[in-house]
Protein backbone atom coordinates (compact mmCIF):
# COMPACT_ATOMS: atom_id res chain seq x y z
CA UNK A 1 0.00 0.00 0.00
CA UNK A 2 1.10 3.55 -0.69
CA UNK A 3 0.45 6.75 1.20
CA UNK A 4 -1.82 6.47 4.20
CA UNK A 5 -4.66 8.97 3.92
CA UNK A 6 -7.96 9.71 5.61
CA UNK A 7 -10.79 10.01 3.12
CA UNK A 8 -13.07 12.60 4.73
CA UNK A 9 -16.25 12.08 2.80
CA UNK A 10 -18.49 14.41 4.82
CA UNK A 11 -22.04 13.96 6.14
CA UNK A 12 -24.72 14.31 3.51
CA UNK A 13 -23.04 11.99 1.03
CA UNK A 14 -24.10 9.11 3.29
CA UNK A 15 -27.25 9.26 1.14
CA UNK A 16 -25.10 8.00 -1.70
CA UNK A 17 -23.39 4.86 -0.43
CA UNK A 18 -22.40 4.03 -4.00
CA UNK A 19 -20.41 7.28 -4.31
CA UNK A 20 -18.57 6.60 -1.03
CA UNK A 21 -17.83 3.00 -2.03
CA UNK A 22 -16.67 4.04 -5.50
CA UNK A 23 -14.37 6.77 -4.14
CA UNK A 24 -12.80 4.38 -1.65
CA UNK A 25 -12.28 1.77 -4.38
CA UNK A 26 -10.76 4.36 -6.73
CA UNK A 27 -8.35 5.66 -4.08
CA UNK A 28 -7.28 2.12 -3.16
CA UNK A 29 -6.87 1.12 -6.82
CA UNK A 30 -4.64 4.17 -7.21
CA UNK A 31 -2.48 2.75 -4.42
CA UNK A 32 -3.61 4.82 -1.44
CA UNK A 33 -4.09 3.24 1.96
CA UNK A 34 -7.39 5.07 2.40
CA UNK A 35 -9.34 5.05 5.65
CA UNK A 36 -12.82 6.58 5.23
CA UNK A 37 -14.17 8.89 7.93
CA UNK A 38 -17.42 10.82 7.86
CA UNK A 39 -20.97 11.15 9.05
CA UNK A 40 -22.25 13.42 11.81
CA UNK A 41 -19.36 12.47 14.16
CA UNK A 42 -16.95 14.13 11.71
CA UNK A 43 -19.24 17.00 10.72
CA UNK A 44 -17.54 20.31 9.92
CA UNK A 45 -20.32 22.23 11.68
CA UNK A 46 -21.02 24.35 8.63
CA UNK A 47 -24.72 23.58 8.94
CA UNK A 48 -24.82 25.22 12.37
CA UNK A 49 -24.79 28.76 11.02
CA UNK A 50 -27.45 29.84 13.50
CA UNK A 51 -25.69 28.29 16.51
CA UNK A 52 -22.01 29.11 16.61
CA UNK A 53 -21.57 27.55 20.04
CA UNK A 54 -22.50 24.21 18.50
CA UNK A 55 -20.44 24.95 15.38
CA UNK A 56 -17.41 25.68 17.56
CA UNK A 57 -17.81 22.44 19.49
CA UNK A 58 -18.06 20.47 16.27
CA UNK A 59 -15.06 22.23 14.72
CA UNK A 60 -12.98 21.58 17.87
CA UNK A 61 -14.05 17.94 18.00
CA UNK A 62 -13.43 17.22 14.32
CA UNK A 63 -10.04 18.94 14.10
CA UNK A 64 -8.98 17.17 17.32
CA UNK A 65 -10.03 13.76 15.97
CA UNK A 66 -8.08 14.26 12.77
CA UNK A 67 -5.06 15.59 14.68
CA UNK A 68 -5.05 12.41 16.74
CA UNK A 69 -4.47 10.42 13.54
CA UNK A 70 -0.91 11.71 13.61
CA UNK A 71 -0.58 14.00 10.63
CA UNK A 72 -2.17 11.82 7.97
CA UNK A 73 -3.21 13.75 4.88
CA UNK A 74 -6.92 14.41 4.74
CA UNK A 75 -8.56 14.04 1.34
CA UNK A 76 -11.95 15.73 1.34
CA UNK A 77 -14.85 14.76 -0.89
CA UNK A 78 -17.41 17.32 0.26
CA UNK A 79 -16.90 20.89 -1.01
CA UNK A 80 -18.63 22.33 2.06
CA UNK A 81 -16.37 20.45 4.46
CA UNK A 82 -13.28 21.38 2.46
CA UNK A 83 -14.22 25.06 2.31
CA UNK A 84 -15.27 25.15 5.96
CA UNK A 85 -11.99 23.57 7.03
CA UNK A 86 -10.01 26.06 4.96
CA UNK A 87 -12.00 29.18 5.85
CA UNK A 88 -13.14 28.59 9.44
CA UNK A 89 -12.13 25.41 11.31
CA UNK A 90 -8.55 25.41 10.13
CA UNK A 91 -8.23 29.13 10.89
CA UNK A 92 -9.70 28.89 14.36
CA UNK A 93 -8.02 25.66 15.44
CA UNK A 94 -4.64 24.14 14.66
CA UNK A 95 -4.79 21.33 12.12
CA UNK A 96 -1.78 19.01 12.27
CA UNK A 97 -2.63 17.49 8.90
CA UNK A 98 -2.61 18.64 5.30
CA UNK A 99 -5.83 18.92 3.33
CA UNK A 100 -6.38 17.97 -0.30
CA UNK A 101 -9.52 17.89 -2.39
CA UNK A 102 -10.55 14.60 -4.01
CA UNK A 103 -10.64 16.00 -7.57
CA UNK A 104 -7.10 17.37 -7.15
CA UNK A 105 -5.85 13.97 -6.01
CA UNK A 106 -7.44 12.20 -8.99
CA UNK A 107 -6.05 14.84 -11.32
CA UNK A 108 -2.54 14.47 -9.88
CA UNK A 109 -2.81 10.73 -10.54
CA UNK A 110 -4.62 10.96 -13.87
CA UNK A 111 -2.10 8.82 -15.72
CA UNK A 112 -2.61 5.96 -13.31
CA UNK A 113 -6.35 6.61 -13.33
CA UNK A 114 -6.45 6.46 -17.14
CA UNK A 115 -4.96 2.97 -17.08
CA UNK A 116 -7.86 1.81 -14.89
CA UNK A 117 -10.55 3.27 -17.15
CA UNK A 118 -10.87 0.31 -19.48
CA UNK A 119 -14.56 0.04 -20.26
CA UNK A 120 -15.96 2.47 -22.84
CA UNK A 121 -18.82 4.68 -21.72
CA UNK A 122 -20.13 6.10 -25.00
CA UNK A 123 -21.91 9.23 -23.91
CA UNK A 124 -22.04 12.95 -24.69
CA UNK A 125 -22.37 14.77 -21.38
CA UNK A 126 -22.92 18.34 -20.24
CA UNK A 127 -21.02 19.28 -17.09
CA UNK A 128 -23.08 21.11 -14.47
CA UNK A 129 -20.74 23.76 -13.03
CA UNK A 130 -20.88 26.30 -10.22
CA UNK A 131 -18.74 29.38 -9.72
CA UNK A 132 -18.13 29.31 -5.98
CA UNK A 133 -15.89 26.33 -5.24
CA UNK A 134 -13.56 26.69 -8.19
CA UNK A 135 -11.35 29.05 -6.14
CA UNK A 136 -10.58 26.21 -3.71
CA UNK A 137 -9.94 23.54 -6.34
CA UNK A 138 -10.12 24.00 -10.10
CA UNK A 139 -12.91 21.49 -10.49
CA UNK A 140 -14.47 23.17 -13.53
CA UNK A 141 -11.35 22.44 -15.56
CA UNK A 142 -10.17 19.24 -13.90
CA UNK A 143 -13.41 17.22 -13.87
CA UNK A 144 -13.84 17.49 -17.67
CA UNK A 145 -10.21 16.39 -18.04
CA UNK A 146 -10.89 13.35 -15.86
CA UNK A 147 -14.08 12.50 -17.74
CA UNK A 148 -12.26 12.68 -21.08
CA UNK A 149 -9.97 9.89 -19.88
CA UNK A 150 -12.97 7.55 -20.18
CA UNK A 151 -13.05 5.78 -23.55
CA UNK A 152 -16.06 6.94 -25.56
CA UNK A 153 -16.83 9.93 -23.36
CA UNK A 154 -17.49 13.30 -24.97
CA UNK A 155 -17.75 16.30 -22.64
CA UNK A 156 -19.63 19.39 -23.71
CA UNK A 157 -18.31 22.47 -21.96
CA UNK A 158 -20.61 25.41 -21.90
CA UNK A 159 -19.63 28.79 -20.52
CA UNK A 160 -22.54 28.78 -18.09
CA UNK A 161 -21.70 28.44 -14.40
CA UNK A 162 -24.53 28.42 -11.87
CA UNK A 163 -24.36 30.86 -8.93
CA UNK A 164 -23.19 29.54 -5.60
CA UNK A 165 -20.85 26.65 -5.05
CA UNK A 166 -23.44 23.91 -5.07
CA UNK A 167 -27.15 23.34 -5.61
CA UNK A 168 -27.98 22.64 -1.97
CA UNK A 169 -27.47 26.33 -1.14
CA UNK A 170 -29.18 27.46 -4.32
CA UNK A 171 -32.23 25.34 -3.47
CA UNK A 172 -32.81 27.66 -0.51
CA UNK A 173 -33.57 30.41 -3.06
CA UNK A 174 -36.25 28.63 -5.15
CA UNK A 175 -36.49 31.32 -7.85
CA UNK A 176 -32.75 31.10 -8.49
CA UNK A 177 -32.86 27.30 -8.44
CA UNK A 178 -35.73 27.35 -10.91
CA UNK A 179 -33.88 29.67 -13.29
CA UNK A 180 -30.77 27.50 -13.07
CA UNK A 181 -32.72 24.27 -13.74
CA UNK A 182 -34.58 25.72 -16.72
CA UNK A 183 -31.37 27.12 -18.19
CA UNK A 184 -29.47 23.89 -17.62
CA UNK A 185 -32.16 21.73 -19.24
CA UNK A 186 -32.26 24.14 -22.20
CA UNK A 187 -28.48 23.83 -22.58
CA UNK A 188 -28.66 20.04 -22.40
CA UNK A 189 -31.18 20.06 -25.24
CA UNK A 190 -29.24 22.62 -27.31
CA UNK A 191 -26.01 20.64 -26.97
CA UNK A 192 -27.85 17.35 -27.61
CA UNK A 193 -26.29 15.99 -24.43
CA UNK A 194 -27.10 12.41 -23.46
CA UNK A 195 -26.74 13.26 -19.80
CA UNK A 196 -26.05 15.94 -17.24
CA UNK A 197 -23.02 15.36 -14.97
CA UNK A 198 -22.53 16.99 -11.59
CA UNK A 199 -19.29 17.63 -9.72
CA UNK A 200 -20.78 17.61 -6.21
CA UNK A 201 -23.11 15.18 -4.48
CA UNK A 202 -25.22 18.10 -3.23
CA UNK A 203 -26.02 18.99 -6.84
CA UNK A 204 -26.58 15.35 -7.69
CA UNK A 205 -29.01 14.96 -4.79
CA UNK A 206 -31.07 17.86 -6.13
CA UNK A 207 -30.78 17.26 -9.87
CA UNK A 208 -31.25 13.49 -10.05
CA UNK A 209 -34.90 14.30 -9.32
CA UNK A 210 -35.07 15.71 -12.86
CA UNK A 211 -34.39 12.39 -14.50
CA UNK A 212 -37.88 10.86 -14.40
CA UNK A 213 -39.47 14.11 -15.61
CA UNK A 214 -37.19 16.00 -17.99
CA UNK A 215 -35.86 13.00 -19.89
CA UNK A 216 -32.27 13.90 -19.08
CA UNK A 217 -30.24 11.27 -17.21
CA UNK A 218 -28.16 12.73 -14.39
CA UNK A 219 -24.91 11.34 -12.97
CA UNK A 220 -22.12 12.39 -10.70
CA UNK A 221 -18.73 12.23 -12.41
CA UNK A 222 -17.66 9.48 -10.00
CA UNK A 223 -20.49 7.28 -11.30
CA UNK A 224 -18.99 7.45 -14.78
CA UNK A 225 -15.39 6.87 -13.63
CA UNK A 226 -16.60 3.88 -11.62
CA UNK A 227 -18.56 2.48 -14.55
CA UNK A 228 -15.50 2.68 -16.79
CA UNK A 229 -13.43 0.93 -14.10
CA UNK A 230 -15.95 -1.89 -13.89
CA UNK A 231 -17.01 -1.00 -10.35
CA UNK A 232 -20.60 -2.00 -9.79
CA UNK A 233 -21.98 -0.11 -6.83
CA UNK A 234 -25.70 0.40 -7.30
CA UNK A 235 -27.01 3.97 -7.21
CA UNK A 236 -29.92 3.25 -4.92
CA UNK A 237 -30.62 6.89 -4.06
CA UNK A 238 -31.49 7.68 -7.67
CA UNK A 239 -33.78 4.65 -7.86
CA UNK A 240 -35.52 5.74 -4.66
CA UNK A 241 -35.81 9.28 -5.96
CA UNK A 242 -37.28 8.06 -9.24
CA UNK A 243 -39.74 5.89 -7.34
CA UNK A 244 -40.80 8.90 -5.25
CA UNK A 245 -43.75 8.00 -3.05
CA UNK A 246 -43.12 4.29 -3.76
CA UNK A 247 -39.49 4.37 -2.63
CA UNK A 248 -40.31 2.29 0.45
CA UNK A 249 -41.16 -0.68 -1.74
CA UNK A 250 -37.68 -0.61 -3.29
CA UNK A 251 -35.97 -0.21 0.08
CA UNK A 252 -37.84 -3.19 1.43
CA UNK A 253 -39.40 -4.03 4.75
CA UNK A 254 -36.25 -5.35 6.39
CA UNK A 255 -34.26 -2.18 5.81
CA UNK A 256 -37.18 0.09 6.63
CA UNK A 257 -37.40 -1.68 9.98
CA UNK A 258 -33.75 -0.73 10.61
CA UNK A 259 -34.53 2.98 10.39
CA UNK A 260 -38.13 2.79 11.61
CA UNK A 261 -41.06 3.17 9.26
CA UNK A 262 -42.43 6.23 11.03
CA UNK A 263 -39.07 7.97 10.87
CA UNK A 264 -38.74 7.02 7.19
CA UNK A 265 -42.14 8.48 6.36
CA UNK A 266 -41.60 11.65 8.38
CA UNK A 267 -37.96 12.45 7.74
CA UNK A 268 -36.73 10.62 4.64
CA UNK A 269 -39.60 10.14 2.21
CA UNK A 270 -40.34 13.88 1.72
CA UNK A 271 -36.94 14.49 0.13
CA UNK A 272 -37.35 11.45 -2.13
CA UNK A 273 -40.68 12.80 -3.35
CA UNK A 274 -39.39 16.38 -3.74
CA UNK A 275 -38.51 17.59 -7.23
CA UNK A 276 -36.24 20.52 -8.07
CA UNK A 277 -37.75 23.93 -8.73
CA UNK A 278 -37.91 24.84 -12.40
CA UNK A 279 -39.82 21.86 -13.81
CA UNK A 280 -42.98 22.85 -15.61
CA UNK A 281 -46.27 21.34 -14.47
CA UNK A 282 -46.26 19.30 -17.68
CA UNK A 283 -42.79 17.93 -16.91
CA UNK A 284 -43.75 17.10 -13.31
CA UNK A 285 -46.47 14.69 -14.49
CA UNK B 1 -1.13 15.37 21.93
CA UNK B 2 -1.20 19.05 21.09
CA UNK B 3 -4.77 18.64 19.88
CA UNK B 4 -6.14 17.80 23.32
CA UNK B 5 -4.72 21.09 24.63
CA UNK B 6 -6.69 23.20 22.17
CA UNK B 7 -9.10 25.40 24.09
CA UNK B 8 -12.63 25.58 22.71
CA UNK B 9 -14.25 28.87 21.74
CA UNK B 10 -11.67 29.60 19.05
CA UNK B 11 -14.26 29.76 16.28
CA UNK B 12 -16.12 32.66 17.88
CA UNK B 13 -12.78 34.38 18.53
CA UNK B 14 -11.87 33.96 14.88
CA UNK B 15 -15.23 35.40 13.81
CA UNK B 16 -14.76 38.41 16.08
CA UNK B 17 -11.28 39.01 14.64
CA UNK B 18 -12.60 38.80 11.08
CA UNK B 19 -15.48 41.11 11.98
CA UNK B 20 -13.07 43.73 13.34
CA UNK B 21 -10.82 43.37 10.29
CA UNK B 22 -13.79 43.83 7.93
CA UNK B 23 -15.18 46.82 9.82
CA UNK B 24 -11.76 48.45 9.69
CA UNK B 25 -11.07 47.81 6.02
CA UNK B 26 -14.41 48.17 4.23
CA UNK B 27 -14.99 51.56 2.59
CA UNK B 28 -18.67 50.80 1.73
CA UNK B 29 -18.03 51.32 -1.97
CA UNK B 30 -20.57 48.61 -2.83
CA UNK B 31 -18.49 46.92 -5.53
CA UNK B 32 -19.15 43.57 -3.86
CA UNK B 33 -22.89 44.09 -4.16
CA UNK B 34 -22.61 45.12 -7.81
CA UNK B 35 -20.75 41.88 -8.62
CA UNK B 36 -23.24 39.57 -6.91
CA UNK B 37 -25.26 37.32 -9.27
CA UNK B 38 -27.99 36.77 -6.65
CA UNK B 39 -29.31 40.30 -6.16
CA UNK B 40 -32.25 39.85 -8.59
CA UNK B 41 -33.67 37.24 -6.22
CA UNK B 42 -34.41 39.55 -3.30
CA UNK B 43 -37.24 42.09 -3.58
CA UNK B 44 -35.72 44.71 -1.22
CA UNK B 45 -32.64 44.84 -3.45
CA UNK B 46 -34.50 46.20 -6.47
CA UNK B 47 -32.90 49.58 -7.29
CA UNK B 48 -30.92 49.41 -4.04
CA UNK B 49 -27.93 51.68 -3.60
CA UNK B 50 -24.82 49.42 -3.45
CA UNK B 51 -23.02 51.58 -0.90
CA UNK B 52 -26.09 51.69 1.32
CA UNK B 53 -26.46 47.90 1.18
CA UNK B 54 -22.80 47.48 2.16
CA UNK B 55 -23.31 49.98 5.00
CA UNK B 56 -26.25 47.87 6.19
CA UNK B 57 -24.11 44.73 6.14
CA UNK B 58 -21.50 46.44 8.32
CA UNK B 59 -24.30 47.42 10.68
CA UNK B 60 -25.27 43.75 10.96
CA UNK B 61 -21.65 42.92 11.77
CA UNK B 62 -21.76 45.49 14.58
CA UNK B 63 -24.83 43.74 15.99
CA UNK B 64 -27.32 46.40 14.88
CA UNK B 65 -30.79 45.79 13.51
CA UNK B 66 -30.29 45.01 9.83
CA UNK B 67 -31.79 47.15 7.11
CA UNK B 68 -34.25 45.42 4.77
CA UNK B 69 -31.62 45.56 2.04
CA UNK B 70 -28.85 44.07 4.20
CA UNK B 71 -31.08 41.25 5.45
CA UNK B 72 -32.34 40.66 1.90
CA UNK B 73 -28.82 40.37 0.53
CA UNK B 74 -27.63 38.13 3.36
CA UNK B 75 -30.64 35.85 2.78
CA UNK B 76 -29.79 35.15 -0.86
CA UNK B 77 -26.02 34.78 -0.49
CA UNK B 78 -25.05 31.33 -1.82
CA UNK B 79 -21.27 31.87 -1.62
CA UNK B 80 -20.69 32.46 -5.32
CA UNK B 81 -17.56 34.39 -4.43
CA UNK B 82 -18.00 36.85 -7.33
CA UNK B 83 -17.63 39.60 -4.74
CA UNK B 84 -14.08 38.62 -3.77
CA UNK B 85 -12.17 39.84 -6.84
CA UNK B 86 -14.52 42.86 -7.07
CA UNK B 87 -13.35 44.25 -3.73
CA UNK B 88 -10.70 46.96 -4.14
CA UNK B 89 -9.76 46.83 -0.44
CA UNK B 90 -9.00 43.11 0.00
CA UNK B 91 -11.81 42.79 2.55
CA UNK B 92 -12.95 39.27 1.51
CA UNK B 93 -16.63 40.09 1.11
CA UNK B 94 -17.49 36.37 1.02
CA UNK B 95 -16.31 36.10 4.62
CA UNK B 96 -18.10 39.37 5.41
CA UNK B 97 -21.36 37.94 4.08
CA UNK B 98 -20.84 34.65 5.90
CA UNK B 99 -20.50 36.51 9.20
CA UNK B 100 -23.45 38.74 8.31
CA UNK B 101 -25.60 35.63 7.76
CA UNK B 102 -24.39 34.12 11.04
CA UNK B 103 -25.18 37.32 12.90
CA UNK B 104 -28.57 37.82 11.23
CA UNK B 105 -29.58 34.25 12.10
CA UNK B 106 -28.74 34.82 15.77
CA UNK B 107 -25.76 32.49 15.56
CA UNK B 108 -23.63 34.63 17.86
CA UNK B 109 -26.34 35.07 20.45
CA UNK B 110 -28.09 38.18 19.16
CA UNK B 111 -31.69 38.39 17.94
CA UNK B 112 -32.78 36.24 15.00
CA UNK B 113 -33.38 38.70 12.17
CA UNK B 114 -33.70 36.17 9.36
CA UNK B 115 -35.80 32.99 9.35
CA UNK B 116 -33.86 29.97 10.56
CA UNK B 117 -34.87 26.58 9.23
CA UNK B 118 -35.30 24.17 12.12
CA UNK B 119 -34.65 20.58 11.06
CA UNK B 120 -34.63 18.34 14.10
CA UNK B 121 -34.05 15.27 11.93
CA UNK B 122 -31.03 16.62 10.04
CA UNK B 123 -28.35 14.33 11.47
CA UNK B 124 -30.64 11.37 12.17
CA UNK B 125 -31.75 11.45 8.53
CA UNK B 126 -28.12 11.27 7.39
CA UNK B 127 -27.44 8.38 9.77
CA UNK B 128 -30.55 6.57 8.54
CA UNK B 129 -29.56 6.87 4.87
CA UNK B 130 -26.15 5.53 5.89
CA UNK B 131 -27.71 2.56 7.67
CA UNK B 132 -29.61 1.68 4.49
CA UNK B 133 -26.45 1.49 2.39
CA UNK B 134 -23.38 0.75 4.52
CA UNK B 135 -22.60 -2.56 6.19
CA UNK B 136 -22.39 -2.90 9.97
CA UNK B 137 -18.59 -3.05 9.71
CA UNK B 138 -18.46 0.06 7.55
CA UNK B 139 -20.75 1.95 9.91
CA UNK B 140 -18.48 1.02 12.82
CA UNK B 141 -15.18 1.78 11.07
CA UNK B 142 -16.08 4.61 8.68
CA UNK B 143 -18.44 6.82 10.69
Amino acid sequence: MGEKITFWYGCNVLRHGDIIHSCVDILRLLGFDAQPAGGPDYCCGGVKEANQMAADGMAHRTVSKFNELGGERLVAWCPSCHAHMRDFMGQAYKPEFSLSYFVDVLHEHRQALASLLKQPVPMRVLLHKHVGFNDYAHVNAKVPELLRLIPGMEVVEDGYCAPGYMCALLAAVPAAMGDMVRHTLRLAREHRADALVTVFHQCYRELCGLEPHAGTPVYNYVHLLARSMGLEHVDEYKEWKKAGANAGTLIGEARLDQVGIRFFERAMLPELVKRPAGLSNEEKK
Amino acid sequence: MASTAMPSGALQQFLRKETDRTLGACTKCGKCFEACPMTPYSAPLKNANPGAVATGILGLLRGEQGTAEALGWASVCVRSGACVPACPENVNPKMMMAIARITASGGLGGPKQTPVRQDRDFFDRIRAFGRLQLTEDELRDWT
